[in-house]
């Protein structure tokens, strides 16, 4: 029961914005209805982890630096692909690379995997079956290495400090 | 009443910027060659532009409970727009889906045989 709470404290606060007016009595309601939303989906949910404040705390600051670095790969990728899209000619060389991958847990291999989708030129298309290697779209495949490298040192990097 | 002039230039900014983007999406959607290809624009810049109209309601009608919302269905773009790309790429590639007659490498493609 105790591991519930958590859980039921993030549902209740998702309950306040979706409903639009953020208040006690929303998110009362939000917490005590939790529970019948999480039992269907039990599996999906990682109730051997431990929740700790100190830790939570900890990471704050990686999130914070992994967030700046998401928005601006966003925006970096919407002038990428805006160029692309408006010039006349097109001369793209797109092809599906392997890209190792360093993450262990289950949440930031789907972090990961997202974070590409998201960034410049890159598009994660599947995992492989053990798991240490993602199959990326990419719209210029010319030079493999270098996409993979610009994974590895531009983004694992933030999502391995801020989610592992 | 100079900070509500101000909010309403700027959301009518983002507004612009946001339908720009959902555009330039359709562009592509139209212009690129493969599946592929074109999943690289319905995400990217449709998150972008549709985070952009979602960011001008905010600034229009503040914390309202509309404001609020429209947040939450820009975060939620967020999360969910790469899952489903993800999700149409395999299926695409699955289903036997080529690539197009540009593309240069299909280290994928060795996998998906192996496997058969």
């Amino acid at each position: 029961m105790k591991r519930y709470i958590p859980y039921a404290v993030i549902l209740g606060l998702v309950w306040c914005f979706v409903h639009g007016t953020i208040n006690l009595n929303n998110f009362v309601l939000g917490f005590i209805f939790a529970p019948f939303i999480m039992i269907p989906f039990k599996p999906l949910y990682n109730f051997e982890h431990d929740f700790s404040v100190k830790r939570g705390i900890k990471k704050i600051p990686p999130l914070a630096r992994y967030s700046f670095v998401l928005i601006t790969e966003i925006i970096k990728a919407n002038i990428v692909l805006a160029k692309i899209v408006l010039k006349p000619k097109m001369d793209i060389k797109p092809g599906i690379i392997a890209v190792p991958i360093r993450t262990k847990t289950e949440l930031g291999t789907t972090v990961i995997a997202n974070t590409i989708t998201l960034t410049p030129g890159t598009l994660t298309i599947d995992i492989s079956d053990d798991r240490s290697f993602l199959y990326v779209h990419t719209i210029d495949a010319s030079d493999p290495d270098a996409v993979a490298r610009s994974i590895r040192d531009g983004l694992e990097k933030y999502v391995l400090e801020a989610f592992e | 009443m100079i900070v509500d002039t101000i909010l309403e230039i700027l959301s009518n900014i983002f507004l612009v910027i946001g339908l720009f983007f959902v555009f330039l999406g359709m562009l592509g959607l139209v212009r690129l060659p493969d599946v592929y290809n074109r999943l690289h624009t319905t995400t990217k810049i449709g998150t972008l532009g549709a985070f952009g109209v979602m960011i001008s309601i905010l600034l229009k009608v503040g914390f309202s409970p509309i404001g609020v919302k429209a947040i939450t269905v820009g975060l939620f773009l967020l999360l969910t727009a790469p899952i489903a790309a993800h999700m149409i790429g395999r299926a695409a590639h699955r289903h036997g889906v080529g690539l197009c007659d540009e593309s240069v490498v299909d280290e994928y493609g060795k996998v998906c045989t192996i496997k058969k």
